[in-house]
Parts: C-alpha cells; sequence; structure tokens
C-alpha cells in the first residue's frame, strides 16, 4: 500500500546521495518489490554508465562531417567578419533595441507637437475665458457676498417686523406721529 | 598531430574561450565531443533520426554564432543541452517531427556493426527510449552526462523538485518496462543474484 512513497525515498536518497530513511529500510525487510526498486536504482548508474559508453560507440561520425559543412557555409557567408564573436555581436537584441527606441520616441516627440501646434485658436480662446470665469468665482469679494447673504435676509425680515409692530401700536394706541 | 593532442587536452570551457577568439579547429573538437552526446540526447521516443540529426546542425550552428556570450565560469555542457533543449522545443512547436524509429543507426551490413547493433538493442538506453521524452532527457542528463539535478532544471527549464520527480517516475517505469532476460543477456558472466530486476 505504501510501496509507491517508499519507492519516491529510495529515489530521492539515491538522488541527494544520503541513506534511506529507516523506516523505509524495515519496510525493505518485508517488502520484494521495494527490495528490487532499491537494487535497481543503486546498480543503475553502473548499468547507464556501461550502457552510455556502448551506445556512443555505435554514433554515426557522419553527423560531424554535416555539421561542420553547414558552419563553413555559414562562415562564407558572414566572411566580412573577422571572428564569429562578433557575430552575435552585430546581431544582437540590443543592438537593434537602442535605435529602435530612439526612433519610437522621436515619432511620440513629433506627433505630439503638430497635435499642439494643429489646435485650434478659438478652443483656446474659450478655454482662457473660462479659465476667467473661474477665477472670478474664486475672488475673496465675491465669496464674502456670497457669505453674508444670509444676515441681509435677518435684516430684511427686522425692518418688516418693525414696520408691523409700528403699524399695530398706531392702530391701537391713536398714536399720532407729526403735527 | 601536435595540435590535436593539445586540443584533446584542452577543456570544454578552454575551447569555446578558443573558438570564440577565432579557432575553428577548437569548435570542431567540440562537435566531435558533444556530437555523439547531443545525438542520444535529442533522440527520444517521438524524434526521427533526421530531426535529431537537423536538430544537431542548429545546436551547433547556434553555438557557433553564439559562443561570444558563453561565460567560461560556468560549465560548457549545460550550456550547449540548454540550447539543444531549446531547439528541440521550437522544433516540436512547429510540429516538424517525423515518425520516429526505434531501430538503431547501421550504415551498412558490415558484420562488426551488425555485432554493435545487437550490442545496442540490449541497451538500456534503447529501452529508456520508451519512456516520456522529458523522463529520457532527465535520465541521459543524470546517468550518461552526470550533471547534478539543478544543472539538469537548468537545461530542462524546471524546478529542482520536478527533476526528482521526473527521475523517478523514468526510475519506475524503467522498472516495468525493464525485460529480466535482456538485462541478464547484457550482464553475462556476473552473478545474477546480485541483480534481481523482475518487475511483475
Amino acid at each position: 500500500m505504501f510501496c509507491s512513497i517508499h519507492k519516491l525515498l529510495i529515489s530521492r536518497a539515491v538522488d541527494s546521495k544520503k541513506q534511506i530513511p529507516a523506516f523505509t529500510k524495515r519496510h525493505l525487510g518485508r517488502c520484494d518489490s521495494c527490495q528490487e526498486f532499491a537494487q535497481l536504482c543503486r546498480s543503475l548508474k553502473q548499468r547507464f554508465a556501461h550502457d552510455t559508453s556502448a551506445i556512443l560507440k555505435g554514433y554515426n561520425k557522419e553527423i560531424d562531417q554535416k555539421v561542420i559543412s553547414a558552419l563553413s557555409e555559414i562562415k562564407e557567408s558572414r566572411s566580412t567578419l573577422s571572428r564569429p564573436g562578433l557575430v552575435p555581436h552585430l546581431f544582437s537584441k540590443r543592438t537593434f533595441l537602442v535605435p529602435s527606441l530612439i526612433a519610437a520616441s522621436l515619432v511620440l516627440v513629433i506627433s505630439i507637437s503638430i497635435l499642439f501646434l494643429t489646435l485650434p485658436r478659438s478652443s483656446e480662446v474659450n478655454s482662457l475665458a473660462n479659465i476667467s470665469d473661474i477665477f472670478n468665482r474664486a475672488h475673496p469679494a465675491h465669496i464674502l457676498e456670497k457669505a453674508e447673504s444670509p444676515l441681509e435676509k435677518e435684516y430684511i425680515e427686522l425692518i418688516e417686523t418693525i414696520e408691523s409692530t409700528a403699524k399695530f401700536l398706531i392702530s391701537r394706541l391713536d398714536v399720532r406721529l407729526g403735527p | 598531430m601536435d595540435k590535436v593532442i593539445i586540443l584533446k587536452d584542452l577543456s570544454d570551457e578552454e575551447l569555446a574561450a578558443d573558438t570564440a577568439a577565432g579557432s575553428r579547429s577548437s569548435f570542431e573538437e567540440l562537435i566531435s565531443r558533444y556530437s555523439p552526446r547531443l545525438f542520444y540526447f535529442l533522440r527520444h521516443r517521438t524524434a526521427s533520426d533526421q530531426n535529431v540529426e537537423d536538430l544537431i546542425q542548429e545546436t551547433f550552428i547556434k553555438a557557433f554564432c553564439n559562443i561570444g556570450r558563453f561565460d567560461p565560469k560556468r560549465k560548457f555542457s549545460t550550456w550547449l543541452y540548454t540550447i539543444a533543449a531549446r531547439q528541440a522545443v521550437s522544433l516540436y512547436r512547429s510540429n516538424k517531427t517525423k515518425k520516429p524509429s526505434l531501430v538503431p543507426m547501421v550504415s551498412s551490413q558490415d558484420p562488426q556493426e551488425i555485432v554493435i547493433q545487437k550490442q545496442e538493442s540490449q541497451n538500456l538506453w534503447i529501452l529508456a527510449r520508451k519512456l516520456s521524452p522529458k523522463e529520457y532527457k532527465a535520465l541521459w542528463l543524470y546517468y550518461a552526462e552526470d550533471m547534478p539535478v539543478n544543472n539538469i532544471a537548468e537545461i530542462m527549464k524546471k524546478k529542482k523538485v520536478t527533476v526528482r520527480v521526473l527521475l523517478h517516475r523514468a526510475r519506475t517505469n524503467l522498472a516495468k518496462k525493464m525485460d529480466k532476460s535482456v538485462y541478464f543477456e547484457s550482464f553475462a558472466g556476473e552473478n545474477p543474484a546480485e541483480h534481481k530486476f523482475s518487475f511483475s
């Protein structure tokens, strides 16, 4: 049931070149499948080393010649360059990136200037008038005027009250004012 | 002749530095060192021999053109295998892969080559070719190139944990696929009791 976990731990121990955990060792004592896997893991390095040298002997050397001839063709086509190290330098991303960035920023600046120059005058005047209007509204005197308006109302109300009181008193007391 | 001997004594990184300085023979030495290894690295289940040859050619051309960018502090093998892996991915994406053949390459009916063919059929790498391309590549880099998991992760553009899991899966699947007779035949003369690999 836990064989897959134990196999993973065995594999991990092989990769990290550490010892297999104690509980996995105990499991190996009673599980043939895991024991075989552990043996396989231990022997794979030697086995693959043996088989690698064997398989490399069967390699077709003609491929090397094809690669070398392909490289000579490239070298001939780029014969103007003195050494191969220059090839990537000339065709590097940075070489292309810097001029393209400069060109893009120039185009941006020119287009903004053209837009600014071609803007209609009237709109400019209107915008200036709007600005002056806003400025006037924001003037301190105007603000004070607006701020005193409630007192003015009270003043008018007071006058009206005094007038009505005077009329009342005249009618009741028969007060004759003047000669 | 002396030059050949000197080139053979040089490390991969030194040869790469020589190539960057303009030495063509140094790069040819690198080709002879790495083309067989790259061939079997790229020759997984879904790759045909023709595709592999094209990939090797493209890999070396790209390496030659970019040799000026190679950092000698790094391992040349890691750098070259990274290029090869990327080329393989590009080819896979462009859907140019042809139907592969699992028969080992033999150019003639020479008796010596027939023996080699027979030996190859018993080779564990031939069996490993039946695994998934990722598992096969991880196995090749780990066992044939003796690379640490870090470098394999860098080449395959995977996390270290993923590479470890790939290696584990490769081992498990290999064990399932492993034929007892093929294994013991190739280990003729050794004590079979030391190698019990029957996975039923």
